[in-house]
């Protein structure tokens, strides 16, 4: 983990964003998960209850994807540094997966009226230990500038 | 036989509610995610730090529920069993921090309700909005969701 300050400097169009593995998804993540968010359906805690609903077994919230993915971002670019996230979950995760988030520049805008902040966008996503892309995104972060 | 949903529903607002951040919420969800930054966990390192106290990751204000329009409204409110949810898609736009002890009020509403067909089948896609405005009236954050039902 990085918590030292990044500047608009400091990242171009193309940079990649050092990759977050996660560790394997456990159930009891997903119970702490959620407790943490409130989001108590049974599909993600009860493999009857997820079988049942034709789902096979039980699968990981999407939101603790989109949190790990939120994470590589702020882990490179700094806590508060996201203005805007956005995420499609593409794929289900399921119990042992791990998550590896990933992403990259695809645009710097300079500053506008005077305000010193750069906005940098992102392309983002996730993918499981198969290489199978779990949810694909785009985050928009506020960076300052050296200057 | 695909199930029907109640797409009366569109642009459907719930009611204003709020929700107090509590300090050990943050903490709590922050850990649920393996995040383990001191700026949501450390009352002593976020003190020193940019806004003098922690403040929430940015996927937090996904808890903030109530009961008059959370999951549950929602599924009473299309006709639908909890089994057949997914959810699609999830936006978060910030605007401030959040910070513990504060308190926000969450307006939250229903902007579209389309089906289309899915690899698996028939599905109903259901996008919903929900701006969070501080006691300054400022907007905090905005959330937009796409909950896919599996009719």
């Amino acid at each position: 983990m990085k918590y030292a300050k990044v500047y608009a400097e400091d990242v171009q169009v193309g940079s990649e964003m050092p990759p977050l593995a996660k560790s394997p998804i456990q159930q009891i993540q997903l119970t702490r998960y959620a407790g943490a968010s409130g989001d108590f359906n049974p599909i993600h805690q009860d493999a009857a209850f997820a079988k049942a609903a034709g789902m096979g077994d039980v699968f990981a919230h999407g939101m603790l994807s989109m949190g790990f993915v939120a994470q590589s971002v702020t882990d490179w670019l700094g806590v508060g540094s996201v203005r805007k996230i956005g995420v499609r979950f593409a794929a289900i995760v399921r119990l042992g997966d791990v998550v590896t988030c990933r992403g990259k520049v695809v645009a710097k805008r300079p500053p506008k009226n005077g305000d010193g902040t750069y906005l940098v966008d992102l392309d983002l996503w996730a993918e499981n230990q198969k290489g199978e892309k779990v949810i694909t995104g785009k985050a928009v972060a506020v960076l300052p500038s050296r200057t | 036989m695909p199930i029907q949903i109640n797409t009366a529903v569109k642009s459907k607002e719930y009611p204003p509610y709020s929700v107090t951040v509590e300090r050990g919420k943050i903490k709590e969800f922050a850990r649920a995610i393996g995040d383990l930054s001191p700026f949501y966990l450390d009352d002593e390192v976020a003190k020193a730090g940019p806004w003098g106290d922690i403040i929430a990751p940015p996927t937090f204000p996904i808890t903030f529920r109530d009961e008059q329009a959370d999951t549950g409204a929602l599924l009473r409110d299309l006709g639908v069993e909890i089994g057949r949810l997914l959810h699609g898609e999830q936006e978060f736009e910030h605007f401030k921090p959040i910070r513990p002890g504060r308190t926000y009020l969450c307006r939250r509403r229903i902007t579209d309700i389309y089906e289309k067909a899915g690899k698996s089948g028939p599905m109903a896609f259901v996008v919903q909005e929900a701006t969070v405005t501080d006691s300054d009236n400022d907007i905090v954050a905005v959330m937009r969701q796409t909950t896919v039902v599996r009719l």
